[in-house]
């Protein structure tokens, strides 16, 4: 792909967006003009541009689309469900369109055109039938009466000169728009050859009245071309309205060239000895014609009634202008002002850059764990001191560094009032999406992979979860069903709700089918958060009817997965009959974490740490049980020494941290905790991928490789254990076979 | 010396396919995205033969663009044109009221764009 389509791709894509952004908001607010002219803008820019690289089926489909939304904007037709939803099949199919002209293919396929085609012919039958036919009408009879009039007019006889006859008189204002007759002059000679040229400065006010930025010139210009009367005119097109034009074809009727001496303002003589001189009239043709003329009436008094007010009388009119109008225009310059302002605060990177930021700020950190050691190791103090000043702002650098990825979540959000529109429409259910938290950040390559997740979670709340509107009316509820999306930020973990106020997962089915497909045994005890969750599990799916919505074949597992591999997780909360909460739970960042430094032997651990809450000794070091008494609370842990099979001598003394993960608490036994640590993760390789309880590794100063802990995996190891030990006492072996 | 011609467009396609066929045939082209940017430049005194600019953009549009400029003593003669479409021919007489030279009907060929801009400037 060239630069120019690349960029026409790119930015066509960016206006699709905005115009159905605007489209979806014109729903809500059909009077927004503001909003109604930047649809229009997106369309138009992707027209021009279309225009610009040739893709003319790309044009030829927008430009159809901007002749709706010109009627639409100019108040001709109305906003309508309907008009919205036929434009929105449009963006889509523009969508398409872009996508057939990226891939480099000369026209779309067939079933791409015939959706085109009955998108166009929807759109002419509903908003454009009739008007432009009548008007074309119209213009065709005032063309006609205007050959009538010329031909009433000319005298007879034809003169007999093979060049054309210009006269121009420009306006004063020529030279203040900017344009110099002198340009046009040249120009002319493009298109043919100046056979003679008089400069009429007849105009011209004495020295003391002149106003030197106004021109006074005008020209009788005789001029040679093959050139047709359209081209010639179209020289002065630019100068047309403040110009008097004439432009005589060769071999004109003598009367043409009368009326014109006539009608220019200069003396009728002078103008006549110039058309002599040029060869356009002979001396007899002139002096009978104007003889002629002046026996005949002035025919003009009588059209001047009709001319239009004058200038002034509009200009008093118009001075007459309604408070409200004055205060719309206000408000709206003022809310232009503040985009502007918003825009000019805002610069685009490209996210490589970024990310190359981001790396080169971790490795940073690690060269600075590695100096800030060393000088503990030294002992000097007035170096200990300036490196952990140097620390202080790395971590500072760090921190920024990790903000300028993150973004808001409020755009991936958005994306999803199209979704529920579109879903609930096609499924007959109304449903309305609540945003809250819009504004929460997170890291940017987080973002990029939780779209489909959500979708699908969206999805499935709108095709599982809100139930149709007679069995809502049944239960009584409001009518409208409710999803919801929610985020905010909790302990160093960015939480993402969808919330639907639906009838909730079905407990019992879900049992059933789990001992259908194998995944549980018949006769196992299970809480009704485990049932729930069961939905997640591989090759699970209660939904009864397939329908467009949801079962494509992806299951709540790949939601699982795809979460998992952003190390954060996914739980649903149900309640039969009043709906479901599905929480997402991910880390604000995937790239750089505060760690916590531990060892068991002579291997490092990391355990992160917004998930570390409190560090406490191990009382009863030689005790066979896994759990401990914390204030009153019991907690279990986990010995990493047995869990990672740790070889050597257990030290006298042991700690336990204790991490907390989605509300619940584990313990974890260390030999010795070396305290807060800042690090870049590494990922593990593809080797390691199926190690539990270990997210990553990194680099320690010294050089050596510390492995940071996968806390939710430690969290759910540790607390189904804990679990089952409860409902099945008699196994105690099941932490070695892990 | 070569004659330089200001660009003003909010649409990437148009400011990069214009500005090389500009390019092309021997001018140099000095480009904004909108009507702010161009403003200020027009404000520090850029020295230009021509300003070609879009009517319709976010923020500050063409036609307040030209309005600007005109007032500003050194672009009092200052050929102008606004980039137009069949569709907006009503917007034409506006933008002549606000101190522009001429248009150019988008979309134009290459010729039609260098034919235009001889009209304005030798």
């Amino acid at each position: 792909m060239d630069e120019l389509t690349s960029t026409f791709v790119n930015e066509s894509r960016d206006q699709l967006t905005a115009m159905e952004d605007g489209l979806l908001k014109l729903e809500q607010n059909p009077d927004d003009a503001d909003n109604l002219g930047a649809i229009f803008r997106a369309a138009h820019t992707i027209k021009g541009g279309s225009g610009v690289v040739e893709c003319h089926f790309i044009e030829a489909f927008t430009h159809k689309v901007e002749n709706v939304l010109d009627k639409l904007r100019n108040g001709e037709i109305p906003v309508s469900g309907e008009l919205s939803t036929v434009m929105l099949e449009c963006c889509d199919h523009l969508g398409a369109l872009l996508d057939v002209f990226a891939a480099g293919l000369p026209r779309p396929d067939d079933t791409v055109q015939t959706r085109g085609d009955a998108l166009l012919a929807r759109l002419t039958e509903l908003f454009l039938g009739g008007g432009a036919v009548r008007s074309t009408g119209n213009r065709d009879g005032m063309l006609a009466a205007e050959d009538d009039n010329s031909i009433e007019a000319s005298g007879g006889g034809v003169v007999d000169t093979d060049a054309w006859h210009i006269s121009v008189r420009f306006g004063p204002g020529v030279l203040r728009n900017g344009m110099d007759p002198l340009s046009l002059l040249h120009y002319l000679t493009s298109l043919g050859e100046i056979t003679t040229l008089t400069t009429l400065a007849d105009a011209l006010p004495t020295a003391e009245k002149m106003d030197p930025e106004c021109c006074y010139l005008g020209f009788e210009i005789g001029f040679q071309t093959r050139a047709s009367k359209a081209q010639i005119e179209q020289v002065f097109d630019f100068v047309r309205d403040e110009c008097t034009l004439y432009i005589l074809p060769p071999n004109s009727r003598i009367g043409e060239y009368l009326k014109l001496i006539d009608e220019l303002p200069e003396d009728n003589m002078r103008l006549g000895e110039i058309l002599v001189r040029s060869g356009a009239l002979t001396q007899a043709e002139l002096d009978d014609g104007l003889s002629a003329q002046s026996r005949a009436p002035v025919r003009e008094a009588a059209g001047e009634a009709a001319a239009p007010p004058p200038l002034g009388d509009v200009l008093v009119e118009q001075k007459v202008v309604h408070k409200e109008v004055v205060e719309a225009a206000a408000t709206r310059q003022a809310v232009v002002s503040e985009k502007k302002a918003l825009e000019a605060r805002v610069i685009r990177v490209h996210a490589d850059k970024l990310d190359q930021l981001i790396d080169l700020v971790g490795e940073m950190v690690i060269a600075g764990a590695g100096a800030n050691l060393l000088a503990q190791r030294s002992g000097q103090s007035d170096l200990i001191e300036s490196t952990s000043v140097l620390l202080r702002l790395v971590e500072d650098i760090r921190d920024s560094a990790l903000q300028l990825r993150m973004v808001q979540i409020g755009e991936t959000f958005n994306r999803f009032n199209r979704v529920v529109r579109d879903s609930s429409r096609e499924m007959g259910k109304a449903i309305d999406l609540v945003i809250t938290g819009a504004e929460t950040e997170l890291d940017k390559s987080v973002v990029e992979k939780l779209g489909d997740p959500l979708m699908h979670l969206v999805r499935n709340a709108i095709d599982h979860g809100i139930e149709a509107p007679a069995l809502r009316a049944a239960r009584g509820k409001p009518e409208n069903g409710t999803v919801q999306l929610n985020a905010y930020h909790d302990s160093g973990n960015i939480v993402i709700e969808v919330i639907d106020d639906g009838g909730g997962l079905p407990r019992d089915k879900i049992r059933q089918k789990a001992i259908d497909k194998g995944l549980i045994d018949a006769a196992a005890t299970l809480s009704e958060h485990e049932i729930s969750n069961l939905i997640f599990e591989a090759g699970f799916s209660t939904a009864e009817k397939v329908t467009n919505l949801s079962g494509r074949g992806v299951g709540m597992d790949v939601v699982r997965r795809n979460i998992q591999s952003l190390r954060g997780s996914v739980e649903v909360d149900t309640i039969e009959g009043e709906g479901s909460t599905f929480t997402i739970r991910l880390p604000l960042t995937l790239a750089i974490i505060d760690g916590f430094l531990t060892s068991v032997g002579k291997a490092s651990y990391v355990v992160p740490l917004d998930s570390v809450v409190e560090c406490i000794e191990l009382a009863d070091a030689s005790a066979k049980r896994n759990y401990l008494n914390l204030r009153g609370e019991v907690l279990p842990f986990v010995r990493l020494r047995e869990l990672f099979a740790i070889g050597g001598e257990v030290p006298k003394r042991q700690n336990v941290v204790i991490i907390q993960y989605a509300g619940k608490k584990a313990g974890l036994v260390v030999d010795t905790l070396l305290g807060e640590f800042q690090t870049v993760i590494k990922p593990l390789g593809a080797l390691f991928k199926h190690l539990r309880g270990i997210g990553g590794s990194t680099i320690l100063g010294t050089g050596e490789v510390a492995l940071i802990l996968d806390v939710p995996a430690l969290v759910g190891l540790v607390t189904s254990l804990e679990d089952r030990r409860l409902t099945a006492p008699r196994q105690p072996e099941l932490l070695a076979s892990y | 010396m070569a004659k330089t011609i200001f660009l003003v467009d909010d649409s990437a396609t148009i400011l990069l396919s214009v500005s090389s066929i500009l390019g092309k045939a021997g001018f140099a082209v000095e480009k904004a995205s909108n009507a702010d940017e161009a403003l200020k430049k027009f404000k520090a005194g850029v020295k230009v033969d021509l300003l070609i600019t879009d009517l319709n953009m976010p923020g500050m549009n063409g036609i307040e663009l030209i309005k600007q400029v005109r007032t500003l003593p050194a672009y009092k003669f200052l050929p102008i044109l606004f980039l137009t479409t069949e569709s907006q021919q009503s917007r034409k007489a506006e933008a002549k009221a606000a101190g522009a030279s001429g248009w150019i009907v988008k979309p134009a060929t290459a010729d039609d764009l260098l034919n235009t801009i001889k009209l304005v400037i030798r």
